[in-house]
Parts: C-alpha cells; structure tokens; sequence
C-alpha cells in the first residue's frame, strides 16, 4: 500500500505543479508559452486516444479534423469577421459528420487498412484545401491581427491560453475517465481485444467505433479551432499535414495508448523536444521533425509498445473488488 | 423449437461446405453435430451463429427469422457461442472478460461486475478473477469463453470443439460443467470431434459428411450407422 500511497502523493504534487505552472515561468515567455503547447497537444493526442488507443482503431488522419477546427475558426473571422472561437462548434459538428461519413465504410476495414484510409482522406482534404479560394489556398489564412475584444482570446502572454487549454483538457480527461469506467469503456476495450469475440457478447461493434470515431473527431476538431486562437493562423500544411496525425498517434503510443494519461504524458516530453529541436536547428529543423517521429516510433514498437505508463504498475481496481490476487504465473484454468 | 436451420446451404465459390441442411433444435435438449474433419460442422455452426452468412436457406432462432441477422442481434436474442480456438480479451482480468458478457443483460458496470463473480463462482473459475485471461491456459480459456458466454443470460448455449486439446480429466470436468449448464434450463449445441463427449452428453446427434446429412438420431444408433462407419474410416473397396 505505501507504493500506492507515494503514487498518489506524486500524482497530487504534479496536479499542483501543472495549476500553478505559468506563476513559475511568469518570467520567461519561452517556457511560458511550452506549457500551453503541450496542454495542446495533449488534447489533441488525448482525442485521438478515444478511438485509437482505447477501441484501437488506429487513424493517422486525424490532421482532417484539426484542419477543420482551424480553418473553421479562421473561415468565420475572414468572412463573417465573428471572433475565430465562434467556429469552434460550427468546426465540430462538421468533423462529427465528416467522421460518419469516413467512419461508416472505413470502419468496417481492419488494422493496417483503416489507418490508410484515414491517411488518404486526410491528404485529399490537404490538398483540395490549397486549392480552394475559400480558405485562402496555399497561403492560408490569418485570424484578427489585433483583438477586437476579449471573446478574440488573442493574448499576448501565454498564460491565458495555458488556462483555457488545461480547462478544456480537465474535461476531456474527465469525459474519457467516465466512458473508460462505464459499459463503452469496457466495450471498446472487448473490440480492440477481439471484435469477432465482442459481437458474440451482443456488442455493436460497428456502431461503438463509430460513436468513439465521432467523439474523437470533435474533440481534435476543438484542439484545431483553439490553435487557432493561439496561433492566428493556419495553411493547409500546418491545419491538415500528416505530420500532425502523426504526432497524435506518437504522443498517445509513447504515453500509452489506451491510457487516460497516456497522451498528457507523451505530450509533456515530446513538445518540449521538439521545440527544442527547432530552436536549436531554426527552420531547417522541420524536416528533422520526421526523421525524430520516425526513431521515436521504431523505438516504441520495439521497446514499449504498451507505452512509458506500462512500466508504472497500474492496475485499475474495481469499485467493489474483494482483490485475491493472481500469482502472476500462468494457471489452468480448473479450480474444482 | 429453438433453433430452426431450414436447408442452409453456404457455398465458398463453387465449394459447397454446407450443403442443404437443416436442423431443429428443440428447447431444453443437447444437440451434438459431429462429423470428421472438413465435414462442414463448424461452418454450419457458424451460418447458426451469425458469423457466417448463408448462400440460402434461412435461420430461425426463438421463433424470429435471424437468417441476415449480425452475430450481435443473434447473441442479444440468446444465443452465445464459443469458439473453437479461443478469443478470449487477452487485455483484460477474467472478470472483465465476463463482465463483458454481464453488460449485456445489465447495462451498470457495477451490476454487471456482481454478475460476472457470480458466474465466475459456479463455472468454477471464482479464485481466478483477478488473473490477467492471457496467463490462462487452454483448459482455463476454453472455461472462461463458456463463462463470458454465460453471464449474458443466453437461452441457448452453442460451443464449438470446446472440448479440443484437453486432458482426459479435463474433459469429464468439461462435461460435468456443460451438464450443469444445460441442468440450468440453458439448450445446448456442442459441435465435437470427441466420441465420448457426444456420447455421454448428447441423445441427438446430427452427423455430417461432406457438407450433408447422413444421419441422425441417437448418439448409439449413429454410430451403428454404416454411412456413418464409412464417412469415418472410409468404404471398404474390392481390388481389382
């Protein structure tokens, strides 16, 4: 119990770490600005691990529905000149029927050609996008230049961004915390198991992965539109570029996919390196990104692919367990 | 009549491996389908299941035609399965595998816990619960997929070779088990390889050959049957 016990003291004291996180950096704007990535880029990874990591439906696309959040946001500034967070809602409720709409049949493929799929569908939109008048072309487009009142959220500190995101990632977290203990939980986890087994049990598979696909779709949606809040701007590459499938997929794999904090965790370390990367290496760090993605995935996959969370022993009790507990070794199966 | 099969017939291509048959299982009994390898049996169980589609024919279960029903519709109207190697959710403890088959019939993650212990208890795996199902062996799965099927409250139990690959003891702990289930008022079709097992569990008995029929009836007259003895062990020829 006292491994539990310090556990738990560890977990209060980094919660109180992350509140009072931006009165400690006040001083540096760099370090300031760090923490509200990475809450970011937590939602976003954390969105991502609905449907990837706890049903396992691996989506290396899901720069469509940040794109879609982004450029909604932006959309409704340029032409309806609405401050950008007002295409929030309208951004997510397009994702959620764009994810039925690539859901219904690429939902029904399995492993390796759902996640195709995605990527397809996800370079398509990136390249109609810079194509399109509407949403600037290649160029992009750039949200109010100076705020016009407080509902522009344009800020010049990071801190208030840092707050809006850690609130916004709270309820997040504690959504999925509520589905991962309630019958879609434990649903979505018998689909990633063994659908075939799932059906047998009268569980809709097809429709649970949709439904998570969905929830998922909504959530990047909003981590796009409050990218944009943040960065006033967006062009095809940085709303609907693989890279940032892919780095919803790393941050959650490197964390643990599946895991509540599995994508948090991923974020806290893989945006500090990468903004380190760049300042380091400046503009021709870009294409360096990719090449630290890859290693990163080549080195989960082959050292932890249950993620940095499986070395913390984390079984999850039940309510009401009476806890005899296993000896670890395999045993058959009669008790009789 | 439970289970209804009305001349099904699934064909891969041109192979039939179900040719025409049909199959009424009366509510209460246990039905053995036996057949030697490649007889079509397990792909019969499986056009039965849902998890197969049939080329024709049709599927009543409890009085509803589920011939284009999902194996989900199926399994909610009462009929589970298990399957001849074992998907048990190798993530999960053994008692969220059977939690599994608990939410169901209760849709509380709570409710559905209590009830998978309880079943737990009575298959006999209740010291187990905590235990990760990957650290199971083949006994222990094959058990935990008849619990996970249990706790959802079907009115019919299928089983496919849940038999295979035990121990003789393991086996007649494996029938005193499907005794007990069947004695709970569950109907029970058992697709075996096993002679004893059919025998001992079963008074009807289907048999299959090449995707058809050759006989029926009890678990003795069939094996007394000579296209039975031949479709086993091949016809005796004359050498010319």
């Amino acid at each position: 119990m006292s491994t539990r016990r310090a556990l738990q003291l560890v977990l209060a004291l980094i919660a109180v770490l992350v509140l009072v996180y931006p009165l400690l950096t006040s001083g540096s704007p760099v370090y300031s600005r760090l923490g509200a990535l990475v809450l970011l880029a937590a939602i976003g990874a954390s969105a991502w691990n609905i449907v990837g990591g706890y049903a396992g439906q691996v989506s290396v696309g899901h720069a469509v529905f940040f794109g879609f959040g982004a450029y909604s946001a932006v959309v409704v500034y340029t032409h309806l000149e609405w401050p950008p967070i007002a295409g929030a809602p309208i951004g997510m409720a397009l994702s959620v029927l764009l994810a039925a709409v690539i859901g219904v049949p690429t939902l029904r493929l399995s492993g390796h050609y759902f996640s195709m799929a995605t990527i397809a569908v996800a370079e398509l939109v990136r390249v109609l996008s810079s194509t399109s008048e509407f949403l600037g072309g290649a160029q992009g487009l750039s949200g109010p230049p100076v705020p016009r009142g407080a509902l522009d959220l344009s800020f010049i500190s990071a801190t208030p961004y840092y707050y809006i995101f850690l609130i916004v990632l709270a309820g997040l977290l504690g959504l999925t915390w509520w589905i991962e203990r309630g019958r879609m939980g434990f649903y979505l986890r018998a689909i990633k198991d063994s659908e075939r087994a799932a059906r047998s049990l009268g569980v809709s598979a097809g429709n649970y992965k949709l439904q998570a696909y969905m929830l998922s779709a909504a959530f990047t949606s909003l981590a796009g539109s409050l990218y944009l809040t943040m960065f006033g701007f967006v062009d095809p590459e940085s709303g609907f570029g693989i890279l940032i499938s892919v780095k919803m997929v790393v941050m959650a794999a490197l964390g643990g996919a599946g895991q509540l904090l599995g994508p948090l965790i991923g974020a806290a370390i893989l945006v500090p390196l990468e903004e380190l990367s760049n300042s380091l290496l400046g503009g021709k760090g870009a294409g360096l990104t990719f090449v630290v993605y890859g290693a990163i995935i080549v080195i989960i996959a082959r050292f932890l692919p249950s993620g940095l969370l499986s070395l913390v022993e984390r079984r999850p009790t039940a309510p009401n367990s009476a806890a005899p507990k296993s000896t670890g070794k395999p045993v058959s199966g009669h008790a009789d | 009549m439970l289970i209804e099969a009305r001349s099904v017939t699934k064909a891969f291509g041109a192979f039939k491996a179900v040719d025409d048959a049909s199959v009424v299982v009366e509510e209460g009994e246990i039905l053995g389908l036996i057949g030697p390898n490649g007889a079509g049996k397990s792909t019969f169980f499986n056009c039965l299941t849902g998890d197969l589609s049939v080329t024709s024919g049709s599927v009543h279960f409890d009085g509803i035609d589920v011939t284009r029903a999902a194996p989900e519709h199926r399994a909610r109207l009462g009929l589970a399965r298990t399957f001849q190697v074992p998907l048990t959710f190798e993530s999960m403890s053994v008692l969220d595998n059977v939690t599994i088959g608990a939410l169901l019939r209760h849709h509380n993650a709570r409710d559905a816990r209590t009830r998978a212990r309880d079943v737990l208890q009575r298959v006999g795996l209740g010291p187990l619960s905590d235990a990760p199902a990957k650290s199971l062996g083949t006994p222990g799965r094959k058990r935990l997929e008849i619990a996970r099927a249990l706790a959802s409250e079907p009115k019919a139990l299928l089983l496919d070779e849940a038999m295979a690959g035990l121990t003789p003891t393991e086996v007649r702990e494996a029938i005193e088990l499907v005794r007990r289930i069947h004695g709970g008022g569950i109907t029970i079709v058992i697709v075996e390889h096993i002679m004893e097992v059919i025998v001992s569990l079963a008074r009807k008995v289907v048999v299959f050959h090449q995707g058809r029929e050759i006989a029926r009836g009890t678990p003795r007259e069939v094996t007394g049957d000579p296209h039975v003895i031949a479709a086993y062990l091949g016809r005796r020829k004359v050498r010319t």
